[in-house]
């Protein structure tokens, strides 16, 4: 029971691996990967519908939907009373009538009123109906801090999302990343909670491939080899974890993890095995933050391989604070270089 | 046809004065030191407002929700309110604090991004307690409204005669919360207000997206919650409508629920550009409607106010927002580690004590990752 794929591509196949459809190369930010992702995404398929409100005429309240309406329309692109709730629930809904929805939630901070519809049905339906209904829903999110905005416009809580099996939760890093992974997640059987990392929306630019380009959704991205430690990061934090690694002496592995659930946990295991040492980092609390479940896998299938124990590079246990010191509670490169210095030190 | 999805809405509601300052209804009974306090309110909303822009613009504080031309929605509201009674505003109702009192340099301190145990340090809050209690803005749109509600419910099981009242913009009143506000202040009796401050939009939803029903008014119907549409412009009317529903709930009368119909004459906030998304002229017919120049309007004509008067206390709210924005930009930049405060009562957990001292680490440039068995740094 999948979506009307009107070229003939099945849903799920996506995720198989990567795929070009050939052709150039355009220089794009992250939001404007968006944008077109999800502009070639309604026209290959008339079952996508974008849905939430602010996606209309204004295009998105950071303009990611920019122009989408008029292209196609009030059906295609529907602008929603403001109900996250009523968002996700009539999304799951079209979803289990064979649509592909792409509902939007403006801020993960304001995803909360929508969470009984992300636990008892988005989240919950393919396996109540015993693998009979799917609920091909992808919901995009905006997420993360250092915008210097207030405390629910800055919020990393992937966990909640992570913790409820059922639904991938996606997290791209780059412009190129943003493309194969949004297209791959849309056509995608599987809900999606797809996690856009705001702050760098506007960030850099970089090549993406023009054409129809999609990439796995389970597999992480190793995006420089090294032999002394592997830095785990995903979304904002990968290009921090970059120039932590231009910083530190010593040879860094930096692996993006992409899909946040499931883990790639092979990847993981391999490269912690090669540099038997690992820091993870990421913006969200460090008290049940992915991070742990790393630092837990690599403790119960890498242990023999660790010269270190892993260490975690991440927010604190706080609320998200005023903007005054946001800039304390966000890891940084020097947090995340610190951390690789401790792990690099540490003797048994 | 739903009324929304005409370009204005009707205006079918009370109202005590017309736009050009008229008598169309007859006037709540207000002496001239009342009808005074609430034009100075009503002029330092503006004025600070104004300055607060200025700030923004410079970068001093991040981001602003401005009330300009709705301001007689929160003030009408707020001033029929009595000392001990709660307030549960949103971001939109500066007339309400601007009406009790509320002092300036906090809020502006605030959106200067510092954290709120430095400004209760540096900025101490009135401990008179003479006032209307004021929660923190809310930020999650409607979960103030079933909070004021359960306020309510603890007044009416004490048997104090306090009020509640919270505001609700007409987007909000698309969420769930705002239903199961209206439902249990229904079958509790609560004494509950709510004033739904309806300007239209919410961001770039116009209204007639938000509801397929003629009012928002007629909300309350399903819960069984007395309603009301008002002119949200005319402060008078706002005043009325609202002393009625405060009364009666103190009389153990149960809840009400208002509409006032205003119009956001400028931005959703800072970040916002209407022209995108908007026809620009509407603000011009709504600016001809503006609350400030009715009420001006009428107390001119009744004698109660003139020009040496209104120059005299626009003076003085100048000097007061001024000095208040000189007090809250002398408030030291926050310590970053005031943001593990008021987590949890009691002595702090180790986990709080470690990430306190890594924070304190990092902060004196020193590696916060050194502490290998838990001894701390
Ligand atoms: C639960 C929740 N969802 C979304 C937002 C983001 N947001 C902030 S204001 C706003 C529009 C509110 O419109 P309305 O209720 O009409 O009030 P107005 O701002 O017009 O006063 C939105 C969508 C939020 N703050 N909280």
């Amino acid at each position: 029971m999948s979506g009307r794929d009107t070229d003939g591509e099945a849903g799920g196949d996506a995720a198989d691996g990567e795929r070009a459809g050939g052709g150039g190369e355009t220089e794009m930010n992250l939001v404007t990967a968006v944008n077109e992702t999800l502009a070639r995404e309604l026209h290959r398929d008339e079952a996508v519908r974008l849905l939430g409100y602010d996606l209309g005429p204004i295009g998105g309240v950071y303009r990611a939907t920019d122009g989408l309406y008029e292209t196609f329309g009030e059906d295609r692109v529907i602008d929603t009373p403001l109900s996250e709730n009523g968002i996700l629930g009539t999304a799951v809904g079209m979803a289990m009538r064979g649509e592909r929805p792409v509902p939007e939630i403006q801020f993960l901070g304001f995803f909360y009123p929508a969470f009984g519809q992300f636990m008892y049905a988005l989240a919950k339906m393919h396996k109540r109906s015993g693998g009979a209904l799917d609920v091909p829903v992808t919901v995009r999110v905006p997420y993360g801090g250092g915008i210097k905005s207030s405390e629910y416009h800055s919020e990393s809580t992937e966990t909640f999302f992570v913790h409820t099996p059922g639904v991938r939760v996606v997290c791209p890093s780059t412009p190129r990343e943003t493309k194969g992974l949004l297209a791959a997640s849309v056509r995608s059987d599987d809900p999606v909670v797809f996690l856009e990392p705001k702050k760098i929306y506007r960030g850099f630019e970089e090549p993406v491939p023009d054409g129809d380009f999609t990439l796995p959704l389970d597999e992480a991205r190793v995006v420089r080899e090294g032999g002394d430690v592997t830095l785990i990061a995903w979304g904002a934090m990968v290009r921090r974890a970059e120039t932590a690694a231009d910083r530190v002496d010593a040879d860094v592995e930096i692996l993006d993890l992409r899909s946040l659930s499931p883990i790639d946990v092979d990847a993981v295991l391999d490269s912690v095995r090669r540099t038997g040492r690992c820091v993870v980092l990421h913006e969200a609390r460090r008290t049940l933050g992915l991070g742990a479940e790393l630092s837990a896998l690599i403790n119960e299938y890498a242990l023999d391989s660790l010269r270190a124990p892993v260490k975690r590079a991440t927010g604190y246990d706080v609320h998200f604070p005023g903007h005054q010191v946001e800039d304390a509670y966000m890891p940084d490169a020097q947090r995340a270089q610190y951390a690789v210095e401790a792990v690099m030190d540490y003797e048994f | 046809m739903a009324l929304w999805s005409e370009r204005r809405p009707s205006d079918d509601f009370h109202r005590v004065l017309a736009p050009d300052g008229s008598l169309v209804g007859d006037p709540p009974e207000l002496g001239d030191d009342e009808l005074k306090r609430l034009y100075r309110s009503f002029l330092q909303t503006r004025r600070l407002e104004e300055k607060l822009l200025r700030m923004q613009r410079r970068g001093e504080i991040s981001i602003i929700a401005r009330s300009l031309g709705e301001e007689a929605v929160a003030l009408g509201s707020a001033a029929a309110l009595a000392a001990g009674d709660w307030c549960f505003p949103t971001y939109r109702q500066t007339a309400a604090r601007a009406y009790w009192g509320s002092p300036v340099d906090r809020s502006v301190a605030s959106l200067m991004g510092a954290e709120t145990e430095t400004v209760n340090e540096h900025l101490p809050p009135d401990e008179e307690g003479e006032g209307v209690v004021f929660t923190p803005p809310y930020v999650p749109l409607t979960v103030n409204v079933t909070n004021a509600v359960g306020s309510a419910m603890a007044d009416r099981f004490r048997g104090t005669d306090t009020v509640s009242l919270a505001y609700v913009g007409e987007g909000s009143t698309s969420e769930g919360d705002f239903h199961e506000a209206l439902n249990f202040a229904g079958v509790y009796d609560a004494p509950v207000v709510t004033v739904c401050q309806n300007n239209q939009w919410a961001i770039s939803v116009p209204a007639h997206r938000q509801t397929a029903a003629e009012t928002f008014a007629q909300k309350a119907d399903a819960h069984g919650v007395p309603h009301e549409r008002v002119d949200g412009n005319d402060v008078l009317a706002m005043y009325e409508a609202t002393k009625e529903a405060v009364k009666n709930a103190r009389d153990g009368g149960g809840p009400a629920f208002i509409e006032a119909v205003t119009y956001r004459r400028v931005e959703h906030n800072t970040a916002d550009e209407p022209g995108v998304y908007r026809d620009e002229e509407e603000a011009e017919y709504w600016a001809e409607r503006d609350p400030l120049d009715r009420f001006d309007a009428y107390l001119r004509r009744e004698g109660v106010i003139d020009d040496d008067w209104v120059e005299a206390v626009g003076a003085d709210v100048d000097a007061e927002v001024q000095a208040g924005v000189e007090r809250a930009r002398e408030v030291p930049e926050s310590d970053p580690e005031r943001m593990f405060d008021n987590h949890l009562h009691g002595e702090p957990s180790w986990t709080a004590r470690h990430q306190r001292a890594e924070l304190r680490a990092e902060q004196r440039g020193e590696n916060p990752f050194t502490d290998f068995d838990g001894s701390g740094l």
